[in-house]
């Protein structure tokens, strides 16, 4: 399966979100399992299966004259074994 | 409102700066092109001229002059009509670049009737700065100067009005903040810098048939020089890249004790391309934006103390006229971002040109452009390898420093920290060269009205256009940089890690590695065919 987040920093947590969830953790490891919690937790990821959580970030957090600068921070692809 | 302009390859395409330079250089390098057919579209852009209040008898320089469009010297077919036009050329200029990146800032969200207001005021303060920079007495040359009745001129061509816009841009942005933060909206130096090296590759596919115009052998030499200039612009970006991050990196952690993320970031900031490697670095590192944004404004500030200081002393001081385009390079590899590098060779390129000329009493003459062709095209290596350069960061901290269990690095992030509007450069740069060398005849006699259709064109881009946004660059770069954010406490040992690194160690390792790729490089002398 494949699941995509909006991923950001609110000055002392990683956010990621979409109309399912909403999870934060002040390290990108936590945040990472959060997600696996999640998955494994709501029953999206079967035992054997394995999901792909595309997280894009979201660039209107970035000041916005820095944007004519650098408009990519990053995007992350975590891959969650069940 | 969530920005996810990266989500897919093309998801930016109309909501980002870097591609509506392109938007905006290749449409209206397109637009020129009707040429071809006969139909001239770009003629009414503005130019300034020398001026003085009292030109002499029989003399050049009225004020009534002072800004003409430019398809009044280069139009094939309405010659007469842009005549007529003089200054209200100026206004013409005005609505239709004004529809074109209002056009722009609605596609990326801004606050149309902000800048819309906004842009007004740059334009015309611009306009304002260009006027009084060609006064004679600030543009004229000792080749010139008796033309408009004086003795004596400071001999700045068109670099006056550079540093003039520069000074207007710092006085707004450094006294009168109000009004500064209120211009904010339209004061986007990398956007009209990336817009202006868009049709910097007009001007550098223009250079050969403009010289061949002069002489088939000058156009072969030019069309030779700017693939010298490609070649070796490579070549001295992947060396100082080697050598200016480890050193960085090396400065900031033993000299500084900086962390392991502020130093690599801190290192891309410095050595690489300033506020876009800062950031393409934090995202790779997985570093919590603020340091970036941190490195960002410190970049921000020294760039444009990089664009004060370097133009007159690589002019004046060393490699001077003798290699200018070693001075190029070692600028190109030295200001931090595109816009005030581009700035700066620009800058440098009125300088040289102008002393060149009065050293030689009029012996020697350059073509416009290549010095600031030398100083971009490094940076323009420089932003093509941050993507790149970011990808591999981001392996080796994901992989390797902070190991996290599933995460991948999607190749996609090379693509999008790649800087679009280098596209549009190469593309009429590219197209052009093909035009020169097709049907063109590589400036066979038989093939000059085709040429000259092309040149009606290109002029007014390469010429019009592209000082036009370079000088909203200049007000724009004054308007937002702000020095007190170098006493702003939290900046502290990253300040003087700037300090040592760039003026200590990448300066002059630049300009080594730059004299080791561009010396001996010839501009082509063209004083016997404009005088």
């Amino acid at each position: 399966m494949n699941m995509e987040l909006l991923i950001w920093h609110d000055g002392s947590n990683w956010v990621v979100k979409n109309e399912r969830l909403t999870l934060s953790a002040p390290t990108l490891e936590e945040l990472d399992v959060e997600v696996e919690r999640f998955l494994r937790g709501s029953g999206m990821l079967r035992e054997g299966e394995t999901a792909e959580v595309f997280m894009t970030f979201d660039n209107s957090t970035i000041p916005q004259w820095i944007r004519q600068y650098a408009q990519h921070y990053f995007n992350r692809v975590l891959e969650v074994r069940g | 409102m969530a920005d996810l302009s990266n989500r897919r390859w093309y998801s930016g395409m109309l909501t980002q700066e870097d591609w509506w330079a392109v938007w905006l250089g290749v449409g209206f390098f397109f637009i020129s092109l009707f040429n071809l057919a006969g139909v001239d579209l770009v003629g009414w852009i503005t130019y300034p001229t020398k001026w003085v209040l009292y030109p002499p008898e029989g003399g050049k320089g009225a004020v009534s002059h002072a800004f003409y469009a430019l398809g009044k010297k280069y139009s094939v077919t309405a010659k007469g009509f842009y005549k007529g036009l003089g200054w209200w050329s100026v206004l013409w200029t005005y609505v239709v670049f004004t529809i074109a990146t209002c056009i722009g800032a609605a596609f990326m969200r801004w606050n149309l009737k902000r800048f819309f207001t906004g842009w007004t005021i740059i334009y015309f303060l611009t306009i304002a700065t260009w006027f009084v920079g060609h006064h004679a007495f600030i543009a004229a040359n000792k080749i010139n100067m008796k033309q408009y009745g004086l003795n004596f001129a400071l001999s700045l061509g068109g670099g006056g009005s550079f540093i003039l816009a520069l000074i207007v841009g710092l006085i707004i942005g450094n006294f009168f903040k109000p009004f500064a933060n209120y211009l904010s909206e339209a004061a986007k130096p990398e956007w009209y810098i990336k817009t202006a090296i868009v049709t910097l590759g007009v001007k550098l596919g223009y250079l050969p048939i403009k010289l061949s115009g002069f002489s088939h052998k000058l156009g072969k030499e030019a069309a030779s020089l700017t693939f010298d200039l490609f070649v070796a612009g490579a070549a001295a970006t992947i060396v100082a890249y080697l050598i200016f991050w480890p050193g960085v990196y090396v400065i900031s952690r033993k000299l500084f004790k900086l962390p392991r993320k502020t130093a690599a970031v801190l290192g891309s900031g410095i050595s690489i391309c300033g506020v876009s490697a800062a950031v393409a670095t934090g995202g790779a590192v997985r570093a919590k934006p603020v340091v970036s944004i941190m490195v960002s404004a410190l970049v921000v500030v020294w760039a444009v103390i990089e664009l004060v200081i370097l133009p007159g002393f690589f002019t004046h001081v060393w490699p001077g006229t003798n290699d200018p385009l070693v001075a190029g390079a070692a600028m190109g590899m030295s200001v931090k971002t595109d816009g005030a590098d581009a700035a700066a060779g620009e800058l440098m390129d009125e300088f040289m040109r102008n002393k060149i000329e009065s050293e030689t009493d009029g012996a020697v003459i350059w073509p416009s452009g290549i010095i600031t062709a030398s100083a971009v095209m490094t940076k323009v290596w420089i932003d093509m390898f941050i993507g790149i350069w970011a990808f591999v960061l981001a392996l080796v901290w994901v992989y390797k420093f902070e190991r996290r269990a599933g995460e991948k690095v999607p190749v996609s992030e090379v693509w999008h920290r790649f800087p679009k509007f280098v596209i549009g450069y190469f593309f009429c740069w590219f197209f052009l060269l093909a035009l020169y060398f097709g049907p063109g005849q590589s400036g066979a006699v038989e093939a000059m009205p085709f040429l000259k259709s092309v040149k009606a064109g290109a002029v007014p881009i390469e010429k019009g256009m592209r000082k036009l946004f370079f000088m909203l660059t200049f007000l724009s770069l004054g308007i937002i940089t702000d020095f007190k954010k170098l006493k702003e406490a939290q900046f502290g040992k990253m300040v003087w890690v700037y300090f040592v690194a760039l003026f200590f160690f990448i300066i002059p390792v630049a300009i080594v590695i730059a004299y080791l790729f561009h010396h001996g490089m010839q501009i082509p002398n063209i004083a016997g065919f404009v005088q």
